[in-house]
């Protein structure tokens, strides 16, 4: 019924009035000058390109991305309960799963943004840092074998990240929907991601083909940036296929959960 | 009477093997409003959700407007506004942000309008403010706005006068009444506050662990007259029955030394004659004017919660 976009409009209201929102941003930045600056005092300046610093902030502080966007998607659902406000925002003609889609996608919105606030503002410091007047000796090193060009490298990373936060996003929202508390499902997803995370490569090397199916082999997609998988015999293609049935089956759970519960808090 | 806008048929709901609200059954027609009464746990707020579709019911069937609330949501919720318990706002938004929040939500809702209710709740000077710093009073005043603000033809309030203040509720009973007298629409109140119903509502409905006790009317033609009940302050009681017999007035001991009767103005002063020439003592008389707390409590049995 009617117009949807006015619902996503209400969402990002929630997120981006909260004064939370903008000092996440705010840490991210800052994070990004802060690190750029002690390398132009403490580096070597003339053979430091502006692609090894912009690379290596990305990989640290995407994990940040990350636990920010987990924080807001948890929030999404567990607050509205927490606070009371679900009744008063579900007695609308909207179906609850259009109400919840409204939410999902605000979220995805603002993981987007923030990938994209940190993709900008590396190069953009580090442009200004490194790269106006690069020495001559500035020489891009991460890439690898290949020598490929350093942005569409960069590129490539970031989708292969935001393809891996899309999933854990969307299992903390789902643990949001589920727990109705935001503090257990951001513990919950934060506890998969880091914990598990760090096991990850003890894990890998077992032997056991079940281990193929387990979520957390897959979340790192930038394993295939570089041609050595976790486990051999694993590609691209295969662990998109295992993170797509893992992010069906979240979806599907969020969604019937969503709709059929009472709403008695 | 005009159609019902609200059916409810048969509505049951258990939580676990507890039945909270048992084989429920009522109509509501445009233009009334219609009191939903009972004492703590009886299950005001429970049947309220289900009308709102918060919850699911586990056996019969609601419509509103001629839409079943399970089955057709978007339509049937479409014309109704609502409070369930307390008007949970965001806290972080200013009361007008809410409000477009929920202006939002449905088509055609203009910012006029929005203006226009604030107005109506008295609200203008702290409408910018965030709701994190209303009052409770205020809190209630913003959920109202927010429930009339697409003029719904079913307005469900539930304890929608908590926390207001005397000006407050006073303003609410006369502005609920002239929407269902001058806009036409049905209004919907629970609480348990007996002389409040008593004032605001045509008629009531009291509850009682999760089952319709009764339905009264409390304005209008079929409302039931005030019984005049004579309390009379006497030595001896027995003799003072015996009086009455022989006047063929059923009387009734009240206490150790006063007796009850049902008796208009003439008639009270016509039995203290014939009490006095028979030689009893009369210390005094009064009126017992029985309210619908009494009835209340009376159908309820004045029982405790559980
Ligand atoms: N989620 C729930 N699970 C189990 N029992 C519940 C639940 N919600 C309510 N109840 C029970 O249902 C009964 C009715 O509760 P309800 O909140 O509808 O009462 P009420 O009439 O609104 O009372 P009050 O005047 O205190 O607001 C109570 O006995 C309560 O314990
Ligand atoms: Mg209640």
């Amino acid at each position: 019924m009617g117009n949807f976009l006015p619902l996503i409009q209400n969402e990002n209201m929630k997120i981006y009035r909260r004064p939370r929102t903008w000092v996440m941003v705010g840490i991210l930045v800052l994070l990004v000058l802060t690190i750029s600056i002690l390398w132009l005092i403490f580096g070597e300046r003339s053979n430091t390109s502006m692609w090894d610093v912009a690379f290596m902030e990305s990989s640290i502080l995407f994990l940040l991305v990350t636990i920010f966007t987990v924080v807001i998607a948890a929030g999404g659902v567990a607050e509205e309960f927490t606070s009371g406000t679900i009744k008063l925002l579900l007695i609308r003609p909207w179906s609850r799963s259009k109400i919840l889609l409204s939410k999902y996608i605000s979220i995805m919105i603002f993981a987007l943004l923030l990938a994209i606030i940190l993709f900008g503002s590396t190069l953009l410091v580090n442009w200004i840092c490194f790269g106006i007047n690069a020495g001559p000796d500035a020489e891009t090193t991460f890439v690898g074998m290949d020598g490929g060009n350093p942005f569409s490298y960069m590129l490539k990373y970031y989708g292969l990240t935001l393809v891996s936060l899309v999933v854990t996003v969307t299992l903390a929202f789902m643990l949001s929907t589920i727990f109705r508390s935001s503090g257990l499902a951001i513990g919950f997803a934060l506890f998969l991601l880091l914990g598990v995370n760090s096991f990850v490569g003890l894990i890998a090397m077992l032997d056991y083909t079940w281990i193929d199916y387990l979520l957390f082999i897959h979340l790192n997609l930038t394993q295939y940036l570089d041609g050595n998988p976790m486990r051999e015999g694993m590609t691209l293609g295969y662990s998109l296929t295992v993170l797509g049935v893992y992010y069906v089956v979240f979806i599907a759970l969020t969604w019937y959960i969503f709709n059929k519960r009472d709403v008695a808090s | 009477m005009e159609q019902p806008i609200v059916k409810l048929h048969n509505v049951t709901k258990k939580i676990g093997k507890r039945t909270i609200i048992d084989r429920l059954t009522l109509d509501l027609p445009l233009g009334e409003v219609f009191g939903f009464l009972g004492p703590n746990g009886s299950g005001k707020t429970t049947t309220i959700r289900m009308m709102v579709g918060l919850m699911s019911l586990t056996d019969g069937e609601i419509t509103i407007g001629g839409h079943s609330i399970t089955k057709e949501y978007e339509k049937a919720i479409r014309h109704v506004g609502a409070i369930v318990e307390n008007p949970e706002m965001y806290k972080y938004l200013s009361g007008y942000d809410n409000l477009i929040h929920y202006a939002r939500m449905i088509p055609g809702i203009t910012e006029h309008r929005v203006h226009e209710v604030v107005k109506l709740v008295g609200l203008e000077g702290r409408i910018r403010d965030k709701v994190r710093t209303y009052s409770l009073g205020m809190r209630q005043r913003l959920g109202v706005a927010q429930a009339i603000l697409h003029k719904p033809q079913l307005l469900i309030l539930d304890e929608p006068t908590n926390g207001l203040d005397p000006a407050g509720i006073r303003e609410l009973r006369d502005y609920l009444r002239l929407l269902s007298k001058e806009e036409g629409i049905a209004v919907f109140v629970s609480s348990h506050l007996l002389s409040e119903m008593e004032l605001m509502c045509d008629r009531v409905a009291i509850i009682q662990n999760g089952k319709l006790i009764d339905v009264r009317t409390i304005r209008g033609e079929h409302a039931a007259k005030a019984s005049n009940r004579v309390v009379i302050e006497i030595d001896q009681p027995q003799a003072a029955i015996n009086v009455l017999q022989a006047a063929g007035l059923a009387g009734e001991l009240e206490g150790t030394n006063a007796i009850a009767v049902e008796a208009d103005r003439e008639s009270t002063a016509a039995i203290n004659a014939s009490l006095v020439a028979a030689g009893i003592k009369v210390y005094g008389i009064r009126a017992q004017v029985k309210t619908l707390e009494d009835q209340f409590l009376e159908v309820t049995g004045g029982e405790r919660i559980g």
